[in-house]
């Protein structure tokens, strides 16, 4: 009896594992690739896709709904992607490029990927990215304020100081040349 | 007899004049508004400072910047004004023979002019020379310290504060150290 439990359990193990062999199966990943989140400018989001199943994927859809449109403009990319296949051993990557619109803690949740495993396969598998986590989106003047060069904003400073410092220098050194004693030489 | 004595008083009264004038501390209309004047300029340049670099907003900021300008103005003029009468005596003694010589020769063709007269002019006009070279080297000297320490402050010691009172204390400790230097009598 003991014997006979153990067949079944080895056959049934043995058929889920060639079965794993046959099916494509996928992991996503999605990350942030900027080091500083700032209103108005330019952020890249990557999401890459690995088929470590024995199979290739078919119908592969990566579809992403975190990014709403009144905080988010899409750049360049599309948030709705889809591959027809992707080999068993391969990895696909897909790049966005949003423009935060506004400032603050954004949480960066993960994108829905939904695929067929196989041909046979009856209906679609739907699986999920990961997620990058909270992060904070830095609003634009904090950012300018910390690192912009601001080199016009400087010159035209020195423009405007000008006239404060040279006009009384000059005035009195056309003074002091005019009444200054020289000073008698050493023989 | 009386109209000599009246005489004797004016001419005293002239040459008592010039002294308080050149050991008051007091300054005419004419350079107090050329104090303020100078003044007002200097302490509303760090606005642009702020506004762009440190993206403070001029309409909120505004009653801020006001305060700070006026608050600044008063310590620069004061600074101004002890740094000129310091300065005075020390540039009255420099240029004193430069200016006796030029005047000298300017009144040596004129003999009606008493002894006594060539002397006052000679005095007056030593006052003058010493007056404005005193006068714009307070303003330039002030000025460029008045800077100097501003952009230390706001930029250095007090860069990771918030932009107002960044502004605040910056405006504040550059004309507040001014006007206390400006009080050495060296």
């Amino acid at each position: 009896m003991k014997l006979w439990v153990l067949a079944v359990l080895i056959s049934f193990a043995g058929y889920s594992l060639s079965e794993e062999e046959n099916v494509a199966r996928l992991l996503a990943s999605k990350n942030v690739l900027n080091q500083y989140l700032v209103e108005g400018r330019d952020l890249t989001v990557q999401y890459t896709i690995f088929n470590i199943g024995g199979s290739a994927a078919l119908d592969v859809n990566l579809k992403e709904e975190s990014f709403p449109e009144q905080d988010f403009e899409v750049v360049k990319g599309n948030l709705n992607v889809k591959w027809e296949r992707i080999a068993p051993g391969t990895n696909v990557s897909h790049v966005v490029v949003l423009r935060p619109l506004q400032f603050g803690y954004f949480n960066f949740t993960a994108a829905e990927v939904s695929y067929k495993p196989s041909e046979n396969a009856a209906s679609a598998v739907v699986g999920f990215t990961s997620a990058p986590g909270e992060g904070g989106i830095v609003g634009s003047k904090d950012f300018d304020r910390k690192f912009s060069p601001h080199v016009l904003d400087w010159l035209v400073f020195a423009i405007m100081t000008l006239p404060s410092l040279t006009i009384p220098f000059l005035l009195f050194y056309r003074s002091k040349s005019r009444y200054d004693t020289p000073k008698p030489k050493k023989n | 007899m009386s109209s000599k004595k009246d005489k004797a008083q004016k001419s005293l009264t002239k040459e008592e004049e010039l002294l308080l004038q050149d050991f008051s501390r007091n300054v005419s209309t004419k350079s107090s508004a050329l104090f303020y004047g100078n003044a007002l300029i200097v302490s509303a340049i760090p606005i642009w400072l702020f506004w762009r670099i440190h993206q403070m907003d001029l309409y909120q900021s505004g009653i801020l910047f006001a305060v700070g300008t006026l608050v600044s103005t008063y310590l620069v003029a004061f600074a101004y004004k002890n740094v000129k009468f310091v300065l005075k005596h020390k540039i009255a003694q420099k240029r004193e023979d430069a200016v006796t010589r030029e005047m000298t020769k300017k009144f040596s063709d004129d003999k009606k002019m008493t002894r006594k007269e060539r002397d006052e002019r000679i005095l007056w006009k030593k006052n003058e020379v010493a007056d404005y070279e005193a006068t714009t080297f307070s303003i330039f000297y002030n000025n460029a310290f008045y800077l100097v320490l501003l952009i230390l402050c706001s930029f250095y010691v007090l860069k990771n504060f918030s932009p107002m009172f960044n502004y605040l204390m910056s405006v504040g400790l550059a004309a507040g150290l001014l006007a206390l230097f400006s009080t050495s009598n060296k």
